[in-house]
């Protein structure tokens, strides 16, 4: 690990601060076991004192009666933990840089049906804030694009490589949807009218894809992009917070014979029962955020993943779709701990529950053989403060554990060493 | 009791002006109409409380000449009978913008204006008054003969007069000019843009206007005395008109917005012995408790606020706030809860657009509590007294001008009808009663026509309904309508019942009991038709047929809702209260002083203060004792950075250099995020100024006190702090020096320079007070006050370059900057910081919303730590605010030791806030500001469960599930009381 971290120095101090401060790391070589550690694998109950072996990125064995295979690299991690990577489902790292600068911002598609964009090829692999999320334990995203009706096509990538290509692990993981503000209720008719229609329009598009076995004289790449949602092999996404929202989007969603996933979910504590009943997923954006309304108690917000659980539902918690502030998802789904939700069930609203909802609970989200070797060794909870991260693996891959903030700090110690007190005054004008 | 018919028009103005002229030559053939008049038989209100049964009024030229039930009509009086109706005194109101609705703005800056164009006091409404008839007449049909008359611009607004509604040109309606100052708490774009553009920077306009009125008259006095060799003073109208107001002889009329408004006057006035009047906002029922003794002229607006959109389902009254809810059932209380607490007012339709609503407001008044003679006298003799118009106007009597009222019953406790205002012995006729009734039984002829047969009409007099019985079928009317003036009545029918396919019409002339008329039947034929009433109507009045009904009864008052402050949701009943003692027993207790962290730790509290923190403290005899085993305590944390809480802007943005404006001089209680912080264990905060200008306005220490008034939340003793700002935000308005990061070096430089120079003026004026003196500057001397210590610089700042400029041009005036905010690259100049002794209180890890921001680090706060530069977190946010502990926690995680973690926003930032002396940390003396949580207080998993500000419980978990409850409950009935139809 040191010598990784002098490398990355190293690599910061000749390539500037534009770069990345962390370097991809290589493939996995050779089997790999950690030991010793209490086991979190999210699927299950905790395994103390535990051994995790995994080869070419994937887990091949986990428990507290693992033989290490002969050959792998050990690494003790005795009185440590092991959590799987935390997965942030409502992530714009890598699509955004710099507030208020329009050309660093790729979120926002012109027009108002887009569900043809595919977020991970504009996902810029340099970006400073892939390390400070990473350094939050957060080691998978799902890319979400904004605005209009349907902004387009979500994607779940790792957060190490060279490249969008090789982190993206899944580029389907649901249809985004912003459902319509129920606010006029006439403008809210229209706007329900113009989604029936689009979907009906989809319909027809992909019967008659089908009819001609996908060889079409004149092809639509918004319809033809929402094939896979028409024929249920992706879910959708759907923005919403209100109590009128999100309990027509459900409706509408079964008469449609659609999944969704609910994004956003402010009022979902008003109508926990209506979610427990339909089993509708909800993705909290806000935990952290203010009380929805005037007469709303200080910690509403706090307590709605309480509710939910309580009520049965299956819910869980994501970002706030900002890229700087990626890092403060363990935080929103500490603060329902604070509040008195359970901790697994805190653990597992920001790993299991999402990867289950977006369909990647195959690779990631919870530490089982035959997954992806993606998981954090630590000093405690993640969701802790104080706990530290010591290490990251992406897919067996060790990581670098560098970021450009860590880097800062590096940088201008060495200023404050230079500069002991009374040697930083006024030196002229 | 007979329909009336509003008059659209008034009459007299078919005559020239001309007749109502003193001094106008006539021209032509003279009109003079008979200026003797008596009423007779009337119910005269001849002042409140004071009833004349069977009067008659006799007026001679516009002036009452006789009043009694004795007097005799002279006999060249035209008579008006007015038996059976009640005479009221014309009404007065006392806040108008009659005559002043097309004020100048281009040009009123001719001559020696004063510097800023906000400033108008020179306006005079006695001179300035340009009638409008559109808007007399609108007060006319309310009743009112007369007004005071606003100045409508600018913060300073000009001299207000008493206007008579009468006619006649503008020479004869003013009554009296110049009886206040009037002066409005908003600018007026209509003057121009600029300074001041904010809450704050008006106030602090009108305290420096204020100060050049006193420097004015003694500068002129010092010149006129001797000139020779004396540098000239100006000359200046709107000064020279604001030395009455300054010798508190001219009363100073403040219109105010907001309760808010009203209490930061009262400094003000205090501060220039002022002579106060109020134009009130109808929000004073919510701050009554802080009007104890209030003995001002109060002139009352009763503009009450719309019922709340509950839309027609669940989910839109969830949208409606318990705030939102409280002020629309309690504001018609308004004028009898301040009635009730001994406060005079006069009434004023001012705010209501629609003047018809004003009458329809005053019964709510009434009906919620207002006394009605309360009412009748805020309308006549208060507003007579006010005005200095009592000797002519205000009762019914002898000698007083003839503005009359006349109705059909009684306006304040019934609908009743305004028939006729007389006004200076004129009469406007407002409301005719219709002599029209088209209803009975009559008998229609039209010979050889299918409507032969009796006609019935039923229902109201205007709006009546009815039927026509041909043989044995009876035709329903299908419509029938009735013109009152030309007589005319008009009905339609199907015609199929009586063997016609398609619409009978029918059209008449009514003419006592008998109807004449023609028509048109479906096949093109034009009829004759006539009928004679055969029987009068004998039912009882419909909806629209009568007048002066009793007003419906209201469930007055029908809910219990207590008086809460502030009057928002989770508003109290009333503060905590302080108990002698308090002993928090066997808790870890984070001293955050020399005692450090004491495990199984008592906290003694006296009185507010900390008394001592140790092991086994016994309890005083009485003491409040709350068992913490397991338990932490930490001082209650601060926010050296926020904005909610001003409630008059945050950015004064109209100058570039403005440390004159204070954010103190316009607080707000009514801050629903004071209390979510509260909760989240957050005790004192800083409100600050926004970052518009290279030198903004003074901030403001405030403690949490939830339930007490914005004033009284303030810190005491605390040193007075001001805002800097430095980088993209002071340069972003292209419109303004500066532009540049430069620019902001310069800019500063020049005003420190100005201010040294300033101080040596004044120097030199002190040796001898010899001459002209120098005036008093209030931005000038905020800078004296900068660059001598007496008030701290807390500067916001992003990059280390501008950072470090400040530093060194500080050092050059030989002052210390005493922390740079936000400060996203200062661990970049964290040596330099250090070595000049100023702090930094940055955020834990905001980063990339703009460009100065990008090279923000998680690891700032801990570098400038271990740099040796006293660091504190601040939120700059409200919702974080609530979550400062979690802020600290977060340096945890960059590796910082836990107690220097919470150092961050509990002592250090008290450092840096200057008022370490006070709070900040639980050391014997000092405030008892206290925090219990449920466990390690830099934990994800903990929560506040009680905060304590000068040992006084403000806020616990327990009370406020009781709190939750209350507002649930209050919002439930106030909902169901609106869905019951109110």
């Amino acid at each position: 690990m040191r010598a990784v971290f002098t490398a990355a120095l190293a690599a910061f101090l000749v390539t500037a601060w534009s770069a990345e401060a962390q370097v991809p790391a290589p493939p996995q070589s050779g089997t790999i076991a950690v030991t010793g550690a209490t086991i979190h694998p999210m699927s299950g109950p905790e395994i103390q004192n535990g051994t995790i072996v995994f080869e070419n990125g994937v887990i091949t064995a986990i428990g507290a009666n693992v033989q290490v295979p002969a050959g792998a690299r050990t690494i003790d991690a005795s009185g440590k933990y092991i959590y799987p990577g935390l997965i942030d489902s409502n992530s714009s790292v890598g699509l955004s840089e710099i507030g208020g600068i329009d050309v660093m911002i790729d979120l926002n598609e012109f027009g108002n049906v887009n569900p043809n964009m595919r977020a991970q090829v504009a996902f810029h692999p340099e970006s400073r804030h892939i390390g400070t999320t990473r350094a939050a334990g957060i080691l998978t995203v799902v890319l979400t694009p904004s605005g209009g009706l349907i902004p387009g096509m979500t994607a779940a990538l790792t957060l190490d490589g060279w490249s969008w290509d090789q982190m993206t692990i899944s580029d389907r993981t649901g249809m985004l949807m912003n459902w319509p503000g129920a606010g006029n209720e006439n403008q809210y008719d229209n706007a329900l009218r113009e989604i029936r229609a689009l979907i009906e329009e989809a319909r027809a598009y992909e019967r008659q894809y089908r009819a001609n076995n996908g060889q079409l004289r004149d092809t639509d790449p918004r319809l033809e992009a929402m094939i896979p949602v028409i024929r249920g092999e992706v879910p959708i996404i759907v923005s919403a917070n209100e109590v009128r929202q999100m309990q027509d989007a459900i409706t509408w969603a079964e008469e449609e014979g659609f999944d969704i996933i609910l994004l956003g979910g402010r009022d979902a504590d008003l109508i926990a029962d209506h979610l427990a009943r339909t089993q509708t997923p909800v993705l909290l954006t806000s935990v952290q955020g203010a009380p929805a309304r005037g007469w709303s108690p200080y910690d509403q917000s706090f307590t709605t993943p309480l509710v939910l659980h309580e009520a049965g539902v299956r819910w869980g918690i994501s970002g706030g779709s900002s890229a700087p502030y990626a890092n403060r998802l363990p935080w929103e789904a500490g603060t329902a701990v604070a509040y008195g939700l359970p901790l697994d069930e805190a653990m597992r609203a920001v790993t299991l529950y999402p990867a289950q909802f977006l369909g990647i609970d195959d690779r990631v989200g919870s530490l089982e053989v035959g997954k992806d070797a993606t998981f954090l060794i630590t000093t405690g909870n993640p969701l802790e403060y104080r706990t530290q991260i010591e290490q990251s693996f992406v897919q067996g891959r060790e990581l670098d554990m560098m970021n450009a903030h860590r880097e800062f700090y590096e940088r201008y110690s060495e200023k404050l060493r230079q500069m002991p007190p009374g040697t930083a005054g006024g030196g002229g004008r | 009791m007979k329909r009336t018919i509003p008059i659209l028009l008034g009459l007299l103005f078919l005559l020239p002006e001309v007749v109502w002229a003193q001094t106008v030559p006539n021209v032509g053939l003279r009109d003079n109409p008979v200026t003797v008049h008596a009423l007779t038989g009337a119910r005269v209100i001849a002042s409140p409380g004071n009833v004349v049964e069977n009067a008659t009024i006799v007026i001679r030229d516009g002036v009452i000449e006789a009043m009694g039930t004795n007097v005799a009509p002279p006999a060249e009086a035209r008579v008006w009978d007015v038996e059976g109706l009640t005479v009221y005194p014309g009404f007065i109101d006392a806040h108008s913008n009659v005559g002043m609705g097309n004020p100048r703005t281009g040009d009123t800056n001719r001559g020696p204006a004063y510097w800023n164009p906000q400033v108008q006091a020179f306006m005079d409404a006695g001179l300035e008054y340009s009638h409008s008839e559109e808007t007399a007449q609108a007060l006319r049909e309310q009743g009112f003969g007369a007004v005071m008359s606003v100045p409508q611009l600018g913060i300073f607004r000009g001299t207000t007069a008493a206007v008579s509604l009468g006619a006649g040109p503008n020479a004869r309606r003013i009554l009296q000019p110049g009886i206040a100052q009037s002066v409005s708490f908003s600018r007026s774009n209509a003057l121009g843009g600029g300074y001041p553009n904010s809450g704050m920077g008006i106030y602090a306009l009108m305290r420096q206007t204020l100060l050049d009125t006193d420097w004015y008259q003694r500068a002129r006095a010092v010149y006129e005395a001797n000139p020779q060799g004396l540098e000239r003073p100006e000359r200046n109208r709107a000064l020279e008109a604001l030395q009455t107001v300054a010798a508190g002889e001219m009363p100073v009329l403040f219109e105010t917005g907001n309760e808010d408004q009203l209490l930061w006057a009262f400094e003000l006035i205090e501060e220039f012995g002022l002579n106060p009047w109020f134009r009130g906002s109808g929000n004073e029922y919510r701050v009554l408790h802080a009007l104890n003794g209030f003995d001002h002229p109060l002139i009352l607006p009763i503009n009450f606020p719309n019922q709340p959109n509950l839309g027609n389902n669940p989910e839109g009254s969830i949208g409606a706030s318990l705030s939102q809810l409280r002020h629309w059932y309690l504001a018609p209380e308004n004028p009898a809860r301040l009635h009730a607490v001994g406060i005079r007012f006069a009434l004023t339709t001012d705010g209501i657009n629609n003047k018809s609503n004003f009458f329809p407001n005053v019964r709510r008044a009434v009906e919620r509590g207002l006394d009605a003679d309360v009412a009748l006298a805020a309308l006549t003799t208060v507003p007579a007294e006010l005005m200095g118009i009592d000797q002519t106007h205000g009762t019914v009597a002898v000698g007083k001008v003839a503005n009359l009222v006349v109705t059909d019953g009684d306006l304040f406790r019934s609908s009743a009808t305004i028939r006729d205002v007389w006004v200076d012995g004129r009469r406007y006729e407002i409301n005719r009663p219709s002599t029209l009734d088209p209803r009975g039984e009559w008998v229609v002829q039209a010979p050889g026509q299918p409507i032969e047969g009796r006609l019935n009409l039923t229902g109201s007099r205007t709006s009546p309904s009815g039927t026509l019985r041909v043989g044995e079928q009876d035709v329903r009317l299908s419509s029938v309508s009735v013109r009152p003036e030309s007589r005319r009545v008009r009905m339609s029918m199907q015609g199929a019942s009586v063997g016609m396919d398609g619409v009978i019409r029918l059209s008449g002339t009514l003419s006592g009991d008998n109807l004449h008329g023609w028509g048109e039947l479906p096949d093109g034929t034009l009829i004759n038709w006539s009928a004679e009433r055969v029987q009068a109507f004998g039912g009882a009045d419909g909806n629209n047929g009568g007048n002066a009904r009793p007003a419906a009864p209201r469930v007055a008052a029908a809910l219990d809702i207590p008086d809460i402050y502030p009057p928002i949701d989770y508003g109290i009943e009333s503060p905590p209260e302080q108990p002698e003692h308090v002993l928090v027993r066997n808790a870890t207790v984070w001293t955050m002083g020399p005692q450090g962290i004491m495990e199984n730790a008592d906290l003694l509290v006296r009185e507010g203060r900390v008394v001592e923190v140790g092991q086994n403290l016994s309890a005083p005899s009485g003491a409040t004792v709350i068992d913490a085993t397991g338990k932490h305590v930490t001082p209650g944390l601060i926010d050296a950075h926020l904005h909610a809480g001003s409630g008059g802007g945050i950015n004064e943005g109209g100058n570039a250099i403005v440390p004159e404006v204070r954010i103190g001089d316009v607080l707000t209680a009514n801050n629903a995020w004071m209390y979510r912080q509260l909760a989240g264990g957050l005790t004192t905060a800083h409100l600050m100024h926004g970052s518009a200008n290279p030198i903004g306005g003074q901030n403001q220490h405030m403690k949490m006190r939830w339930g007490r008034l914005a004033s009284e939340q303030k810190l005491e003793g605390a040193p007075r702090t001001v805002k800097f700002a430095l980088g993209e935000n002071v340069f972003r308005n292209t419109n303004r020096y500066p532009n540049t990061r430069q620019g902001v070096e310069q800019i500063i430089r020049d005003h420190f320079n100005a201010a040294r120079e300033y101080e040596a003026q004044w120097a030199a004026w002190e040796q001898n007070q010899q001459g002209i003196p120098p005036r008093r500057d209030l931005r000038l001397e905020a800078l004296v006050d900068i660059l001598n210590g007496d008030i701290l610089v807390q500067s916001h700042s992003y990059r280390q370059d501008e950072i470090l400029m400040l530093l060194r041009l500080a050092e050059e005036f030989d002052l210390q900057i005493k922390a740079f905010h936000h400060g996203v690259e200062a661990y970049r100049v964290a040596p330099e910081l250090r070595d000049h002794g100023a702090g930094a209180v940055v955020w834990s890890d905001w980063s990339s919303f703009k460009v100065e921001a990008y090279n923000a680090s998680l690891y700032n706060a801990r570098l400038l730590h271990e740099a040796g530069v006293v660091t504190s977190l601040h939120s700059d946010n409200s919702e974080i605010a609530a979550r400062m502990n979690w802020e600290a926690a977060k340096m945890v995680r960059a590796g910082m030791d836990e107690e220097d973690a919470l150092a961050l926003v509990t002592i250090n930032t008290a450092i840096l806030l200057g008022i370490d002396d006070q709070v900040g940390s639980l050391e014997p003396g000092k405030d008892a500001d206290f925090v219990i949580w449920n466990g390690h207080p830099l934990s994800q998993f903990t929560h506040a469960e009680q905060t304590w500000i000068d040992g006084t419980p403000y806020f616990t978990l327990e009370r406020h599930r009781e709190l939750e409850r209350r507002v649930a409950d209050e919002r439930a009935r106030l909902v169901q009381f609106i869905l019951n139809g109110s």
